[in-house]
Formats: C-alpha cells, structure tokens, sequence
C-alpha cells in the first residue's frame, strides 16, 4: 500500500507564474492577483523551474507545545497573497487531534524566523489543509484544475527526510483508475518529507498535492480541484476555531460514508463462485480482488483465498485509519480428513481474524460482538458481528463481521467483511446485503 | 510431690522420651551408671540428681556439672529446686520436664463417627490403570483430532508422555506429603486422583465449547469453564488431602471452598472489576463442529440483525465510561 509522505517543504523566491488559470472561485479571485506572467517562451530548464518557484513552498512543522521543539515537519505552498497556503491534512493532523498541545509554523525559503500559522480549514477524505500566515506574501501559485495530457513532464518539490528543498523530475499519469478516493499518478521519485509540496508543469503550474508513494517511482498526487474547493471555503470563512475543526472532520467522514454507503447499496453485488458455495464478488470497481489456492501435497486439505479491498483508506492519525471496506473468503474442504478433524481445520481458520483497521486506544473502544446460528435462505451459517465506535467522532463505527458455512461435515466457506468508519446504521445495512448474497448451489 | 515422678525429655512441645522414677535419689547424666541416661554431648556424665530433703521435699540437685543445670521459667542457673508439677529444667541443650501421677490430661478429642474403613473407588486395585488409560487414550485422541495436517507422530507422542509424566510427579509430591503427615505413602491413590482431575482438564474444555457451540452460547461460556475449572481443581485438592491431612471432611470442604474461591476471584479480578484492557481483537467463540452438533435453531438474518442493534448502545456507552 501507499506509504504517507510526512516531511518536507520548500521555500520560495518571488517569481510570477507563467499561466494565467481560469477563473478562480468569487472567494478566491477577491485576493490580490498574482504578479503578470511574463510571456510564454519555450519551458524552461529545470533551475529555471527552481529559481522561479522556490519562494512559493515552505516547511511546515509540527511544533510540540511542551517540549517547545518539532514533532514532525512537512511541505506547504502558498496560493495567495494573503499568506493562504495547501498541505496535507497528515501533516497537520496532530493539530487537528490535540490543539492543545500541537502548533504549526512555517519556515519560509527567504530565511528568517519561522513564522506561526494557524490551521484555517481541512478536507480529510481527500488528505487536504489549508493553513495562513499572518503576513502577505509576494510570490504565490494561481491554482487551476486543467489536466495535463498523460506523459507530460512534472516536476514535484518538496524536503524529503529533510535534506533540504529538491526538485524530483517525473510524468503525469492521469487519475488511477477504479480508486476510492481520486489520486493522480505520478512516475516519479516521492520520498518521505514531500508531503502538501506541489508538483508542477514546466511552466509552473500547479497540478497536484504531493500525498503518498508506492515506492519505485510510483507517487500519488492530490487533483487540485479539491485543493481550489477547500481554498474557496478557507476564504469564505476566515475565522474557524481550530477547535471546531474535529467537528468538521467528523462531518466529512460522515459524508464520505454516506456516499460510499450509497455507491454500495446501488451497485449489484455480484456472486462469485467458489467450490460449491457462491459468495460476495467484486461489488464495486473501486474494490480490487485477488484470489490463491496454496497448493501444498503434504496437506489433506485444500483452502481457496478470495479477497477483496478498497486497497486504499482515510488517514485520521499516525495509528487510525478509516473509509475501509474489505472482504475475505476462505473455502476450505477435504477428502481425507474426518469430520471432527475438519472441525479442527474450520475452526482455526474461523478463529484468525483478516488484518483489521489500524487504530489505537485514544481512537477506539473495544469491540463488542453477537454470534448466532443464522439462516441465510436456506443455509446454516455461523455469524458474528462485531461493532468498536469512534472516541474522538461520535456516530462511526468499525464493522466486522464473520460467517461460516455449517451445512456440510467437510467443506463449508469461512467469510470476514471488515467496514472501518461507518455509521452505525450503514455499516449494518452493507453488512446485512453481504451475508444475503451467501449461498449453496449445490 | 508424689511417691512417683515422670521425667520427660522433651522435643520441641512433643515427648520425646519418658521415664518413671519410683525411687530417689536417681541421677541423670551422661553416664551408663545414671539411672536416666541423656546422649546430649554438653550434658556432664553425672549432671544432676533428683532426691528427697529431710523435710520431705523432692528437689532437683545440680551434681557440679560442667555447664550447669537451668531452670527454664524464669531462666536462671540453679543449685537446687523443689519439684512442682510441670516444672522444667535445662541441660546442656535438652530441656527436661517433671510431671507427678496426678497430672490431668485433656479431654479426649471427639471423632468422627467410628465405622469400618470404607474402600473408595480410586483405591482399589483397578482403579489406577483404568484411570491411566482413560487418560492417555483420551489425550491421544483429542491431539489426533486437533491435528489438521499430516500425522505427527511427535506431537501424539508427545501427547502420552506429558500426562504420564506429570501425573507420576504430581502424584509424587503428594505423597511424599502423605507420608510426612500420616506415614503412608497412599502412592497409587494420589496417582489415581492425578489421573481423574487431568482427565477432566483434558475433556472439559471441549466438551463445553462443543456445548457452547450446540447452544450457541455467547459470552457465558468463558464462566462457566473457569467455573468447572474450579470445581475440579476443588475436587483434586480435596481428595488429595484427604490421604494428608487428618481434618475432618467439613472442615477441609469449607477450607477448600474458600481457598477456591478466592483464586477464582483473583485469576479473574480484572473482569470483576471492569478493568478491560485495550485489544483490537474480536471476542466470540470460534468453534464449528459438525452439522450433527447444531442443537439450538437458527435464527433469521433480519432477527440476528435486529439482535445487533444492541451493539451500537453497548460500545457507545464504552466511549461514554472515559
């Protein structure tokens, strides 16, 4: 999976942007425009690039209150004049957690103090922040959500593992395809510490938020679109509490899973075969599926693997992941084993749980569980549902929920769906389609 | 005093040896010519001498011995002492008591209802290879059907060795207590008790998950093993002690109630308090057994739906405990 980039910056020398954008929102196109592009030339060379932008980025840090030093830094580009500028939520995530104790600051590429900034307004679905300072700012990018065609040259920036600003050359990939949550795929070098750093055309413009690497020249970029959207709310409404913003994050959330709900609940959820048994296929595009029957002579049983996942999730906290769906079933039969001696195999595969969301004591509570005999239209299944809610976002939840075939002595299929951040409500309604859609054919 | 004395050698609060003095003087000491002979290293060869005053009296003499003769209560070396009933004298390291004819001894204890010694099961002849094989065939077969993969002769092995072996030792330790207490091994009994409370252990836990499974039982069932676990416990505890000590069966019962007890309640201290730790992981039972083991019906998935709504409350109220 996709590792977060949590790092690095870049600051900037006033240097005007080369494209004029399109119309900015009202909101936004009220700041003060920036400098006149000089005229379109052939791009640039590379340190053109640089010497032009780099007063534009600049290193965010984490502050910790206590110890009065940094917890973790990070990268951030201005996009007004005003001294707005675009992050990754992940960067400033403990700010939003634990205001309290967490402040950021940005060290400006011009040298000097770091200056404060304070967390104006985030989208975390998309992985998005948008901080200000209070002091204008010469040189800033125009943000426009025209796409470049695929293969064009990109240049990303940012601090990885603090080693100071960089510039990383790599080509525009399009969207990927079939994701949850909208990611542009950049081949080129992202590294740890480029986080909320910009990654640019030749002329300058912005065309994604640094976000996450796959490693091997596999990054992923944040569509500006969402950057614009986010930036037009941060100006609408200046003056946010950074308090309110939990509030703010949990309405996302509740949004995102709602849509998400939706998108479930209105596709078909396909039945795929597997041994004499049909389970739950590929629901949505978004989920990738894979499937394995380890084939192994020296064992009396045969165990077919089908899963499926998202592949992709919500990062809330350096441990609490949500926005999960995933599934898992196992098939598992034998000619030689016994019926008691199956049992013994059935239930060990029952008893280990797929790998569940990532979360931590101050994130979630405990699970709680009901298992029952349940009667799935005609077939005898074993069912346990289990339900930890949210601590710090009142009305999610982690759903999972396992099953087992019992209508045969030596076969039956042993099936895990994992929800992570749902309401309540929804996570039930997903669940209850899911175990329906079990069934022998036989 | 009287015509007749007792002099007793003391151990620790036990009589180690008695001797009844008829005629006076009579010498104690080290020597073959004593009347009463001590084997303390530090006691002379003629240490002292009990005889009759003029006036009547009996009196206890120190015959110049080399470390002296003591009285205990209150200690003091002495020279001569007039013999009371109970009076104790020290020698070397042996402590001598005095005691007259008339002395009173204590009521005589109650027992328990006198009655011919009644042959319990676990003590007869057979009852130990019974047992024996009960539990090797039983943990044989338990570690055959847990084993999914190809035969591994090691683990079933595996599987006879370790009960024997500890069975053997537990009973060993046990009746070395036996014999310590009441100068009877009771070896093969304490064997035979070994077997049955490992039998149980061996076969109480699958049978409660296959009852729990029949029933689908939910969160009771970690109970009622722990509790099963303690009555057994209870039960070998009990048996065994009854070959060690010499208590009563309703006194050992209500120790033993108690003593059970409190170690239930303190192996489980963290779930009667409420004190639940963090885990990540999903509690319910895990076991399916065959078809033929389903006892109680299904439910329909709009019922197991609605009984899931309860959940919602339960973890809410897991926030709300903060």
């Amino acid at each position: 999976m996709s590792a977060i980039l949590l790092a690095a910056v870049l600051a900037q020398a006033p240097v005007a942007p080369v494209e004029p954008g399109p119309p900015l929102p009202d909101s936004v196109r009220a700041l003060p425009a920036p400098p006149a592009p000089p005229p379109a030339v052939l791009p640039p060379a590379t340190h053109e690039l640089f010497q032009r932008i780099q007063n534009r980025v600049a290193q965010v840090r984490i502050i910790e209150r206590r110890s009065g030093t940094r917890s973790s830094i990070g990268s951030a580009f201005f996009v007004s004049g005003t001294g707005h500028a675009i992050t990754n939520y992940h960067v400033v995530s403990d700010v939003v957690l634990h205001p309290e104790d967490y402040t950021a600051e940005l060290v400006l590429r011009r040298g000097g103090e770091p200056v404060p900034a304070r967390l104006l307004d985030v989208d975390v679905v998309h992985d998005l922040a948008v901080i200000r300072i209070q002091e204008p700012v010469a040189d800033f990018f125009a943000l426009e959500d025209r796409e470049p065609p695929q293969g064009t040259r990109l240049f990303a920036m940012g601090n990885p593992h603090d080693l100071g600003t960089t510039i990383v050359e790599g080509t525009f990939n399009g969207l990927i395809q079939d994701s949850l949550y909208e990611r542009i795929h950049f081949s080129g070098a992202i590294n740890p510490g480029m986080s909320g750093g910009p990654t640019l055309t030749g002329e300058g413009r912005v065309v994604g938020v640094n976000v996450a690497t796959m490693g091997n020249q596999l990054g992923f970029l944040v569509p500006m679109k969402h950057a614009r959207a986010l930036l037009a709310r941060a100006v609408a409404e200046p003056e946010v509490e950074e308090a309110t913003l939990l509030e703010r994050v949990r309405q996302q959330l509740l949004d995102n899973q709602q849509l998400l709900t939706e998108r479930l609940m209105t596709a078909a959820l396909p039945k795929q075969p597997l041994g004499s048994y049909q389970v739950p296929g590929r629901w949505t595009p978004f989920l990738k599926c894979w499937g394995d029957t380890p084939h192994d002579p020296e064992v009396p049983y045969t165990v077919t693997n089908y899963q499926c996942s998202s592949e992709e999730d919500i990062y809330l906290s350096s441990h609490h992941r949500s926005g999960v769906v995933a599934y898992l079933h196992q098939h598992a039969t034998s000619q030689k084993l016994g019926a008691l001696r199956f049992s013994s195999l059935y239930s060990a595969l029952f008893s280990q749980d797929p790998d569940l969301v990532e979360a931590s004591r101050e994130d979630v509570t405990n699970f709680r569980c009901e298992t029952q005999f349940v009667d799935v239209g005609g077939l005898p299944v074993r069912a346990a549902l289990c339900l930890r809610a949210y601590r710090r976002f009142p009305g999610l939840y982690d759903l999972v929920l396992r099953a087992a075939t019992l209508n045969a002595s030596t076969s039956g299929v042993d099936t895990s769906l994992t929800l992570g951040g749902f309401s309540a409500a929804n996570a039930r309604r997903l669940a209850r389609r899911y175990l329906e859609v079990l069934s022998w054919t036989k | 005093m009287d015509e007749v004395i007792f002099l007793e050698v003391l151990e620790g609060d036990g009589v180690d040896a008695r001797h009844r003095l008829e005629r006076f003087p009579a010498t104690v000491g080290r020597a073959y010519t004593n009347d009463v002979i001590l084997d303390d290293p530090k006691v002379s060869a003629e240490h002292l001498r009990i005889e009759r005053r003029e006036d009547g009296v009996l009196v206890v003499r120190d015959a110049g011995s080399q470390n002296g003769t003591w009285r205990v209560d209150p200690w003091a070396r002495l020279a001569e002492m007039e013999l009371v009933s109970d009076a104790r004298v020290a020698v070397g390291d042996t402590v001598l008591r005095f005691r007259s004819r008339d002395h009173v001894v204590a009521d005589t204890v109650v027992a328990e209802a006198p009655a011919a010694p009644r042959e319990r099961l676990f003590e007869r002849g057979l009852a130990l290879p019974v047992a024996m094989l009960a539990l090797l065939g039983t943990s044989l077969l338990e570690a055959y059907l847990g084993n999914y993969a190809r035969t591994d002769w090691g683990s079933l092995t595996v599987a006879v060795v370790m009960p024997l072996a500890l069975t053997l030792l537990w009973a060993g330790g046990w009746a070395v207590a036996s014999r310590i207490s009441r100068r009877q091994f009771h070896y093969r009994t304490h064997t035979t008790i070994a077997c049955l409370v490992l039998l149980g252990a061996v076969v109480l836990p699958p049978a409660i998950t296959a009852l729990g499974f029949g029933l689908s039982l939910g969160r009771g069932l970690g109970w009622l093993q722990h509790l099963a676990f303690l009555g057994l416990m209870g039960w070998g505890l009990f048996w065994h002690l009854r070959y060690v000590t010499r208590w009563q069966s309703g006194r050992l019962v209500r120790v033993l109630a108690v003593v059970t007890l409190v170690f239930g309640a303190l192996s489980r201290a963290d779930d009667l308090l409420g004190n639940e730790p963090f885990s990540t992981s999903l509690e319910f039972p895990r076991t399916l057994l065959p078809p033929s083991f389903r006892l109680s019906g299904e439910r329909s998935v709009e019922a197991f739906f609605a009984g899931t709504e309860g959940l919602q409350e339960e973890v809410d109220a897991l926030v709300r405990e903060e």
